[in-house]
């Protein structure tokens, strides 16, 4: 049921997730997660049931169930569908999830991606476009308290990314403080 | 809400730089976390669309973000047009969908409560009202006048000085702003605390609950 083949190219955290080879699926490909075996499902197959392991797995294919990859990385590519509760060290969505999603490292949701449910991971990364419902539980560790996150994002933080000029927004300063009584 | 108009903070020297484009200077945004520093983990409320900018920011703070898109819910119809007062509260409480436990710290509202009439209004605050607590702190636009114009715009959090302001991809729904006196007198669960008033005529809103 699953391909397994070695990925051999780094791949950066935003970038797609990869996509599996429906016709040569044994082969080495670039699409594989960054490091180790990959196990992959294919966009015409269909799993129901609980999916465990200790490889990275790339789902292009349909799950139903539950996927636990405690230490590995999970990738659903565009195709992929999941209805199920995703455990992984790092999750990566560009296809749809319905289920609760929990990482230990990190979890991205690119444009492409549609999730619905609950995410605990310590980041969160979400790409424009992206599709997401439910809510994100995120604790970054040590860094993890208003006061630093707070002091973080003053001038000289980076801030995120506004990919989307709005020509009437408003370019100046407010010019009044009012305060209620 | 009586209003007192007072200088913006210091002359000349204390007039922030020109944001970049599709962005907007927040005094309150600041005021909205740095009150909640001592709150632990924080519980956060946003009623709109999960924007990359919002959860990056979020991202670098220990928070757990409920992202309920009560807009898509209006563009959708999903709010029964001739249901009562308590049918629309049990609605917006199913929406919300909260576990049990749930207290929330901050709440994003954005400009939503202009596109509910005062019944829903008012259904949508009894419904938030038992997730509150009181410290918990509220973000809404409100406007100076009923005749100020809402454009068809999202808004997130680029950090702690800046929100993010998009235009929909969406149509624009029918939005009556709400003068900053009926909106306190309709969003019973808030009151206001401080306001900042933008040159497009929206009032930028500091809430803090009324539990």
């Amino acid at each position: 049921m699953f391909d397994k083949h070695k990925g051999n190219k780094p791949q950066n955290d935003s970038a797609p997730p990869p996509v599996a080879s429906h016709s040569a699926p044994a082969t080495p490909t670039p699409s594989a997660p960054a490091a180790g075996k990959a196990a992959v499902i294919g966009p015409g197959i269909i799993v129901k049931g609980d999916i465990s392991g200790t490889d990275n797995l790339v789902i292009e294919g349909k799950v139903t169930g539950s996927v636990k990859l405690a230490s590995h990385e999970v990738s659903v590519g565009p195709s992929g569908e999941v209805n199920a509760d995703v455990a992984a060290r790092l999750i990566r969505i560009a296809g749809k999830v319905h289920g609760d999603i929990e990482a230990d490292e990190r979890v991205v949701i690119s444009k492409t991606g549609n999730v619905r449910g609950n995410i605990t991971a310590p980041r969160v990364m979400l790409e424009d476009g992206a599709i997401f419902k439910g809510s994100i539980d995120m604790d970054p560790g040590d860094a993890a308290v208003v006061k630093s996150a707070v002091a973080q994002s003053r001038p000289a933080a980076k801030p995120a990314p506004v990919p989307e000029a709005v020509s009437d927004t408003s370019d100046k300063a407010p010019d009044l403080s009012l305060k209620s009584g | 809400m009586n209003l007192a108009v007072s200088d913006q903070a210091g002359g000349p020297a204390a007039v922030p730089a020109k944001p970049e484009p599709g962005r907007q200077a927040s005094q309150l945004l600041s005021a909205l976390f740095r009150r909640q520093e001592n709150a632990g983990k924080l519980t956060i409320l946003d009623v709109g669309r999960a924007l990359p900018e919002t959860v990056t920011f979020c991202s670098a703070i220990s928070c757990r973000i409920h992202v309920v898109d009560l807009f898509e819910v209006l563009r959708g119809g999903g709010l029964d047009p001739e249901g009562s007062g308590k049918t629309l509260q049990r609605q917006f409480q199913e929406l919300l969908g909260f576990a049990s436990g749930t207290r929330l710290d901050i709440c994003l509202l954005w400009d939503f409560p202009h596109y509910l009439d005062e019944k829903q209004l008012r259904a949508f605050s009894g419904a938030l009202f038992p997730w509150l607590q009181p410290h918990t702190l509220g973000h809404v636009f409100g406007v100076h006048s009923g005749a100020t114009q809402l454009l068809n715009r999202e808004y997130g959090i680029v950090d702690e000085r800046h929100l993010s302001v998009r235009t929909r991809t969406t149509p624009p729904m029918k939005c009556k702003p709400h003068p900053q006196s009926f909106m306190g007198e309709w969003l019973t669960c808030f009151r206001n605390v401080r306001g900042v008033l933008l040159p497009d005529g929206k009032i930028e809103t500091l809430l803090q609950a009324t539990v």
